[in-house]
């Protein structure tokens, strides 16, 4: 480090940023002046104290059973999600322009969906040319003319944020159908007080606590007309074997509400019912965790065993709230992502606070000659993929590999947009070689109802492997506790 | 409640149970052989029977193979690792209704038995693995009675205690039918009445017995079954778990339109048997008969339990017809 000031503490003392990327703690080897306090305590901490305390936090995860499950055979294996010590921070005052972007962005694609299922507007004015939207596998032509109770579409969106070599948050992508991982954020910020409760005397950051508080409320006053008071909510998985039954489970312990399985429920003259030992209860709102192909096996693929057949005639009776509701694929198809900043202005007439990854759509004859041009330097992305899946990351990429998708996007360029390789910001993160640079991103979540809140903070999830940029935990990837400030002290 | 999540408190309860009842008939055995040679045939094949396993190779009926059957043994269904693991797994199907501490104290033990100090406990001291194993189930219906509300879910919790407790005791009572003692003679031998004390002490009802007050003259035997059939103060009779098991059902309900359901009336047709009867009608009858008429039975009771609550009802109008048919 060359004649370098020394970093200020122990634990500290041999972290080398990453040589290109934004660091989220340090800037020029110093502290950034929000988080000079968290430092400060870090600080104290020699590495075998900071080794106890991360055995200590692993055995919390371990003891709680707080795992994803991989089930390979009968029994199974349950994992736990690697959770990283090292907080990642946010300034508040960054945090409260984020925020209303955040909103203004939901606001938006909100707007969207209520459009393309009605008057079409946006395709009409040439906005978006209409059959990317009209063809996107996300678009559902059973939702025209159909506005769903409360007149909300994307309850829970899940966006997920980057931050780049100059330091900017931009927008990756907007997940809006059924995000999940918050699960672990609220798990995570109860290991960290539990394991480091001093930090949280000197540090003040903002509660995530809030969550399940604020979507049972959300989803309460979506409910249908003629709903109970208070409103039934359940929460319908696909059950004890999907990866995240967990957080299903979390959720609906932490909402007070049912958790629910497709053969729970029945419909009779077009009305939802739980089945209890009691006889047939009538459910007014469904959080669902499950995508719309398998809700009905009457209204879309018939195989779907996890679903409740007549589900989606009790929807459009408008008996029963969906959250999310049906069709919001179509808004985060990664070929339409590329227009939410011209959607802001169009719906909103507003300038869009948060910036999109600069896009290249497939489907427009020069974007698709450049992006064949360009594989080597781009990173490929299948529109309705997700979890890291359908990728090509250019720069990282073979010959042959190149080649595959040379012929896939040819074949098929609808299904391909391409960006260019941004280098996610890192944070200092423990490997094996002590504390060294990792890849992340954020995820917020925002809950909409009547009214809009979002998560101070998110899902920061961190690449361990040393030069990775994909963070997912399908990959590989770990998770950080986030920490949004207040009042800009740390 | 939901009738799936019902299901699996009531049958989380049973597996819990039934693991805890094992690890008192391994443990009550091993300590009884310490005192008695008895033909190694009848030393560990009659715990395999009445745990309902019959096609066990007697050649291989050797103390420690069998203790490991019942214990290690994951292809083993009535194995204690099975039935906690099958507990767990329905703890976790249902987490959400449990509470937070029933589920960590779940996991812990299902994390203790992976453990290589737990196996190294079970080589050099059985009697205090066994312990352990009872204890998992004490201590969680202790943690659930404190934690947990003493609503829907808990009460199919005790359902499913009680009902699968009141059977084991039925079929550790049927243990003895299965000992063949060598001549008429050996009745009120000393080993017939160490094998009495051991059923006693499996069921932890050795002192409790003792302090019972009752007529001389009987034959320790028949004084022993009594108690453990019929005496309604003491927590593991086969009286007082189907009595435990009648108030849930009556804490529970019925379905919407039904005044009495299949699970009423299997529960009653049981409890008015027993409660007609004295313990000389059941040796009258045969022990062992009568037992298996109690152990059958509380199967029955299992089936119209599913029935009643756990099938979900129909719609409304189709409960109606359902009501209708079942006059």
């Amino acid at each position: 480090m060359g004649n370098d000031p020394p970093l200020p503490c122990r634990l500290f003392q041999n972290y080398k940023p990453h040589p290109k990327a934004w660091d989220e703690l340090f800037l020029n080897q110093q502290p950034h002046s929000h988080c000079k306090e968290l430092l400060g305590q870090f600080g104290q901490l020699d590495p075998l104290e900071f080794q106890r305390r991360r055995t200590s936090a692993d055995m919390a995860f371990v003891n709680q059973g707080i795992t994803f499950s991989v089930y390979a055979d009968r029994r199974g294996v349950e994992k736990i999600f690697p959770f990283d010590l090292i907080p990642r921070t946010v300034p508040a005052e960054e945090w409260y322009a984020v925020e209303s972007g955040l909103k203004q962005r939901i606001t938006a694609l909100d707007a969207f969906l209520d459009d393309v299922y009605h008057d079409q507007r946006i395709l009409k004015e040439g906005i978006i040319p209409g059959d990317l939207v009209l063809e996107s596998k996300g678009f559902r032509k059973e939702m025209i003319g159909f506005r769903p109770p409360g007149g909300r579409y994307i309850h829970i969106c899940g966006t997920d944020l980057i931050r780049d070599e100059k330091g900017q948050l931009i927008v990756l992508e907007d997940n809006g159908r059924t995000p999940s991982g918050v699960s672990y954020v609220l798990e995570n910020r109860a290991v960290m007080k539990k394991v480091f409760p001093e930090l949280f005397q000197y540090c003040r950051v903002r509660r995530v606590e809030d969550y399940p508080r604020q979507l049972r409320e959300a989803l309460c006053s979506v409910a249908p007309e003629g709903a109970a008071n208070p409103p039934v909510v359940v929460l319908l998985s696909p059950g004890p074997y999907n990866s995240a039954y967990f957080e299903h489970s979390f959720l609906a312990r932490h909402m007070g509400i049912e958790l629910v399985l497709g053969p729970d429920l029945f419909v009779e003259k077009d009305c939802v019912y739980l089945k209890t030992t009691l006889g047939p209860q009538k459910v007014d709102v469904i959080y669902r965790r499950l995508d719309d192909d398998f809700l009905d096996p009457e209204a879309f693929r018939p195989d779907s065993l996890l679903g409740v057949p007549g589900l989606f005639r009790a929807y459009r009776a408008g008996n029963v709230t969906l959250a999310n509701a049906v069709g919001t694929g179509v808004a985060d198809d990664k070929a339409v992502y590329p227009y939410v900043e011209e959607m802001i202005r169009f719906y909103l007439s507003e300038k869009p606070i948060l910036k999109n990854v600069p896009t290249y759509i497939c489907a427009k004859p020069d974007d698709l000659a450049y992006t064949l041009d360009h594989l080597g330097e781009l990173v490929v992305k299948a529109v309705n993929e997700s979890g890291g899946y359908g990728m090509l990351m250019g720069p990282a990429s073979t010959a042959a590999q190149r080649a595959e998708f040379h012929v896939k996007i040819r074949a098929n360029p609808r299904n391909y947009v391409a960006q260019p390789v941004v280098t996610l910001s890192t944070c200092p993160t423990w490997t094996d070689e002590g504390l060294a640079p990792r890849h992340v991103d954020l995820r917020p979540y925002i809950v909409s109802g009547q009214s809009t809140w979002v998560l101070p903070g998110g899902l920061t999830r961190t690449a361990l492997i040393k030069g990775s940029l994909v963070v997912n935990s399908s990959q590989g990837g770990g998770s950080k506790d986030t920490w949004v400030m207040e009042n800009g002290r740390a | 409640m939901i009738s799936r999540v019902a299901e699996h408190c009531f049958w989380m309860a049973r597996y819990l149970e039934r693991a805890e009842s094992t690890a008192r008939l391994l443990e009550v055995n091993r300590t009884l052989l310490l005192d008695f040679h008895v033909p190694t045939e009848q030393q560990w094949l009659p715990l395999l029977i009445i745990s309902g396993i019959h096609d066990y190779d007697e050649e291989d009926a050797t103390a420690e193979l069998v203790q490991a059957h019942m214990t290690w043994n994951e292809e083993n269904p009535f194995s204690i690792v099975s039935s906690l693991a099958w507990a767990r797994e329905n703890a976790r199907i249902i987490r959400e209704v449990i509470s937070a501490e029933m589920w960590e104290r779940m996991n812990f033990y299902h994390l203790w038995l992976r453990h290589s100090g737990t196996r190294a406990m079970y080589d050099g001291n059985r009697g205090e693995f066994y312990a352990q194993i009872r204890r998992i189930n004490q201590l969680l219906h202790g943690i659930a009675d404190d934690t947990m509300s003493h609503g829907e879910a808990w009460e199919f919790f005790r359902l499913g205690k009680h009902l699968e407790r009141a059977c084991q005791t039925a079929r550790v009572l049927d243990v003895k039918y299965h000992y063949l003692l060598p001549q008429v003679a050996d009745v009120g031998s000393p080993i017939d009445n160490a094998h009495w004390v051991a059923i006693l002490m499996s069921c932890s009802g050795y002192e409790p017995f003792h302090k019972k007050s009752r007529a001389a003259l009987v034959d320790p035997g028949t004084a022993v079954a009594e108690f453990l059939i019929f005496e309604e103060e003491f927590p593991r009779s086969v009286h007082h778990c189907l009595t435990e098991c009648r108030r849930a059902i009556d804490a529970i309900g019925r379905p919407a339109g039904f005044d009495t359901t299949e699970a009423d009336r299997t529960f009653d047709e049981l409890l008015q048997w027993l409660e007609s009867r004295k313990m000389l009608d059941l040796i009258r009858n045969g022990l062992h008969e009568s037992l298996t008429h109690v152990v059958d039975s509380i199967h029955g009771i299992g089936h119209a339990i599913q029935e009643t609550y756990f099938m979900g009802q129909a719609p409304a109008s189709k409960a109606f017809e359902q009501k209708q048919t079942q006059g």
